[in-house]
C-alpha cells in the first residue's frame, strides 16, 4: 500500500465509508459523517499511521483531503 | 503490573491471533476490524449483555470503539452510555436523567482536577495556603456528597486523580503545605478510604498512568483541541484497564490453581536431581522459584484453592516437602494432591469432582509445553497459562493473570482452604458410620438472621458465585441488595452453619420480595453453598423463611425454579417442600404455596433464629 492508498484507507476507516468514496477532491462537505468527532479520530489515526505529529494550529485546517495531503507532505510523507 | 487482557480461549484461534496482531498497530481502523470479526461470532461465545455507564469531565467518545473491543473480549456484549460532559451530579441524582433511565450495570466516573476545580489546577500559585486547603476541602466534600447520596443499584466506580500537567514535578509545589501534588495525594487517599467502607469502588486512573508514564499517555495537543487528553497510542490500554474492572464484576474469579512441581515450584526435577540439588531458596536461582511459591501461597490466602499436579512418586514429594523446610509452600497448603503418573487432565477432572467445582474454574500452570497442550486438548474449559521456557516467565504470567482479580476479599475467602480441609474430615467421618449417626454426631448448629451491613458482602458474593444449589441464579449487585433490604415487605435471610469441626460461616441465603401490585410474597432467590449440601441446612432455612413470611401476614408464597446448565439438582426442591406447580415451560417451573404452613425439620440441627 503506498502512502496515498494508506491515507484514503485511513479516512475511509474513520468515516465508516468505502475507499472508493474518497478522492483527492473530497472534503468535509462532500463526505458524510465528517463531523468534529471524526476530525479528532482522523488526526489521531494519521499521526499513528504516519508516525508524525501535527502542529496544534494546523489541525484546525484539516477540512479536505487535499489540505491533509499538503500537511502530511510538510511532515515528510511522500506521495 | 500490566495485566494480560487476552481474547477468550473459546474463540477460534485464528480470530484471537488476528485480534492480537491488529492491536499492535494501535489504530482505530484495526479496532474496528476486530469488532467486525467479533460481530460475526456465535451469540453464545459473545457473553452476556453489559451496559457500562460513564460520567465524565472530558471527551470519551473517541474511545467508544476501543472500549467496545476491550469489553467484548471479556467476553460480553457491551453497550456504552455516556453522560453529558461535565454533568456528574446532574446525571447521577436527577431522577429524570436519561443516563439513569438506561439502567447501566455499572457506573464509572472519569474526572480531572483541571475540570472540577480549574482555579486550583491553573492558579494555585495565586492562592494562599488557607485558600488551597479550602479548595481541597471543597473537592473532598463534593466527592463525599456523591458517595453519600448515591442510592443507585449499579456498582459505582470513582476514578483517582492525576496531578495536572502544570504541577507535575514542580519543586516549589512539593515544598509547600497543600501544594497541588499534596492535594491530589490527599484526595486519592480519601477515595481509598471511601472504597474500604464498601459503598463505592475505585478505578485507579493514577496507577494506570504510572504504568506507562504521563508523558506517554497524555496528549496535550488533543486535550486543548478537543478536551481529549489520552494519547492515541494509549487509548486501547486505557480501555483494557477499564475492561479489567468490568471483568472482576461479571466474570467469576477462578476458584482453583492447578500447578506443577518440577521446574515450576522449584528448579530441577525431583526424580532426577534428588532433594539436595533442587533450586529453592533465598539466593539466585532458587529465589525465582521462591517468588513463585510466595505468590501461589498468597492466592490461597485470597480464597483460591491449590491443587498439586505432578508426575512424581508421592513418597519422594512428601519427603522433599518435609526436608526442604524453608519453602513458603507446605504440602498442607494444597487442598488436593495428585502426585502420580496419570494424565494431568484426568487428575484435574478428579480434583474438580472432589472439590465440587466446575472444570472451567481452574487455571493450570506447567512448565512443559506438552502438558499444557495435552490439558488444552483434553479440557478446553481449563485456563492454561501461557508461559515461556524460564521460571521468570512463569512468575510474570501468574502476576499478570486477571483471572484471580477480585474487587474485594471476604472472610469466607480467607478461610476457604481451611474450610475445605474440615470438609475432608467430615467426609471421612461420614464414610465411617451410618448416615443418621453421622449427621447426629456432627452437632450441627444453624444461625439464621436477616442480611445486614456486616453480611452484605458475603451475601453478594454468594449470589455471584453459587451455581448449583441456586433456584433462580439471579446475580444481584451489592447496591441492589441494599435496596432490597429497605423495600417494604422484603425478607433477606442468611444461614450460618457450624459443627464440631468448625464454623463454615454463611452458607445459605434466601430473598423474598413483596410484589407491589399483588401484595403477594415472591421468592427471588434461594441458595446454598455446595459445602453445606446434604445436611438439612436448606430445610432449616426454608422453615425459618416460611415462619417469617407467615408472620408478616402473607397468605401466599410464589416461587420458581429456573433451569440453568448447573442447577439441575434443585429442579424438584420446591416440589419436595410441598409447593404446587402452576406453570411449566422449557425455562422452568412456577409454584405457589398457601400460608401459613410449615415443614418437618431435621432433628439433628439446632436452629437459632435471630431477628
Amino acid at each position: 500500500m503506498n502512502n496515498s492508498e494508506k491515507l484514503m484507507s485511513a479516512i475511509a476507516g474513520v468515516l465508516n465509508l468505502s475507499v472508493d468514496q474518497i478522492s483527492d477532491n473530497s472534503d468535509q462537505d462532500s463526505l458524510p459523517g465528517w463531523d468534529s468527532l471524526a476530525m479528532v479520530n482522523l488526526i489521531m489515526e494519521l499521526e499513528t499511521l504516519f508516525n508524525i505529529s501535527f502542529d496544534i494550529l494546523e489541525i484546525a485546517e484539516f477540512k479536505s483531503v487535499h489540505i491533509i495531503k499538503l500537511f502530511l507532505e510538510n511532515k515528510g510523507v511522500i506521495f | 503490573m500490566v495485566f494480560d487482557m487476552l481474547p477468550p480461549m473459546q474463540w477460534p484461534s485464528a480470530m484471537r491471533h488476528t485480534i492480537q496482531k491488529e492491536l499492535e498497530s494501535n489504530t482505530l481502523g484495526a479496532v474496528r476490524k476486530c469488532l467486525a470479526l467479533i460481530a460475526d461470532l456465535d451469540g453464545a461465545m459473545r457473553g452476556r449483555p453489559f451496559k457500562l455507564g460513564i460520567l465524565r469531565t472530558f471527551t470519551v467518545e473517541t474511545m467508544l470503539d476501543h472500549l467496545r473491543l476491550a469489553l467484548s473480549c471479556i467476553p460480553c456484549q457491551p453497550e456504552m452510555i455516556f453522560g453529558e460532559l461535565e454533568n456528574i451530579e446532574q446525571e447521577l441524582f436527577n431522577q429524570d436523567s436519561m443516563f439513569l433511565a438506561s439502567e447501566p450495570d455499572m457506573i464509572l466516573i472519569l474526572w480531572r482536577m483541571e475540570d472540577l476545580y480549574p482555579l486550583l489546577a491553573w492558579e494555585a500559585d495565586t492562592m494562599s495556603v488557607e485558600q488551597r486547603r479550602n479548595a481541597y476541602e471543597i473537592m473532598n466534600s463534593r466527592i463525599e456528597n456523591i458517595i453519600l447520596s448515591y442510592r443507585g443499584v449499579a456498582p459505582l466506580f470513582l476514578s483517582t486523580f492525576s496531578v495536572p500537567e502544570l504541577w507535575k514535578g514542580r519543586l516549589h509545589d512539593f515544598h509547600r503545605p497543600f501544594g497541588v501534588n499534596e492535594i491530589v495525594r490527599r484526595i486519592n487517599l480519601d477515595l481509598h478510604e471511601f472504597a474500604s467502607s464498601g459503598k463505592i469502588s475505585i478505578f485507579d486512573f493514577s496507577h494506570w498512568i504510572s504504568l506507562n508514564g504521563s508523558s506517554a499517555v497524555f496528549d496535550l495537543k488533543m486535550d486543548l483541541f478537543a478536551r481529549q487528553p489520552i494519547a492515541a497510542r494509549s487509548i486501547y490500554s486505557f480501555s483494557a484497564e477499564i475492561a479489567r474492572l468490568v471483568t472482576a464484576i461479571i466474570k467469576p474469579q477462578a476458584k482453583v490453581l492447578a500447578i506443577d512441581l518440577d521446574h515450576t515450584l522449584w528448579g530441577g526435577v525431583l526424580g532426577e536431581d534428588g532433594i539436595s540439588r533442587l533450586k529453592i531458596g533465598n539466593d539466585y536461582p532458587g529465589n525465582i522459584y521462591r517468588r513463585i511459591q510466595q505468590f501461589v501461597l498468597s492466592l490461597k490466602h485470597r480464597g483460591v484453592l491449590l491443587v498439586l499436579l505432578s508426575k512424581n512418586n508421592l513418597d519422594d514429594v512428601e519427603q522433599a516437602f518435609d526436608t526442604l523446610r524453608d519453602m513458603p509452600l507446605k504440602l498442607e497448603d494444597f487442598s488436593i494432591i495428585k502426585v502420580n503418573w496419570k494424565e494431568k487432565s484426568q487428575n484435574l477432572i478428579e480434583a474438580a469432582r472432589e472439590l465440587n467445582v466446575g472444570i472451567d474454574s481452574f487455571v493450570f500452570v506447567d512448565d512443559q509445553p506438552f502438558e499444557r497442550e495435552q490439558m488444552f486438548f483434553a479440557l478446553p474449559e481449563v485456563q492454561v497459562l501461557s508461559v515461556g521456557k524460564d521460571p521468570l516467565s512463569i512468575y510474570t504470567a501468574l502476576l499478570k493473570c486477571p483471572s484471580f482479580d477480585t474487587v474485594r476479599i471476604s472472610q469466607e475467602d480467607i478461610t476457604r482452604a481451611q474450610d475445605y480441609q474440615l470438609q475432608l474430615f467430615r467426609k471421612k467421618l461420614e464414610t465411617s458410620c451410618s448416615p443418621d449417626d453421622f449427621l447426629k454426631s456432627l452437632g450441627l448448629e444453624a444461625i439464621i438472621r436477616p442480611v445486614d451491613e456486616s453480611s452484605l458482602q458475603r451475601a453478594h458474593q454468594m449470589l455471584a458465585k453459587t451455581n448449583q444449589f441456586n433456584l433462580t441464579t439471579r446475580r444481584h449487585s451489592e447496591a441492589k441488595l441494599r435496596k432490597m433490604i429497605d423495600m417494604p415487605g422484603s425478607i433477606l435471610l442468611t444461614l450460618s452453619l457450624s459443627d464440631r469441626f468448625g464454623d463454615q460461616g454463611i452458607v445459605g441465603l434466601c430473598i423474598v420480595l413483596k410484589d407491589q401490585d399483588t401484595d403477594s410474597a415472591e421468592l427471588d432467590s434461594f441458595l446454598l453453598s455446595c459445602r453445606a449440601i446434604g445436611r438439612g441446612a436448606e430445610d432449616a432455612l426454608w422453615s425459618s423463611l416460611l415462619k417469617k413470611v407467615s408472620l408478616m401476614g402473607f397468605r401466599q408464597l410464589k416461587a420458581a425454579y429456573y433451569a440453568s446448565p448447573k442447577n439441575s439438582q434443585v429442579s424438584n426442591l420446591l416440589d419436595r417442600w410441598g409447593m404446587k406447580r402452576v406453570h411449566e415451560n422449557s425455562h422452568g417451573v412456577e409454584y405457589t404455596l398457601e400460608l401459613p404452613t410449615k415443614i418437618d425439620l431435621p432433628d439433628w440441627i439446632n436452629i437459632n433464629e435471630i431477628s
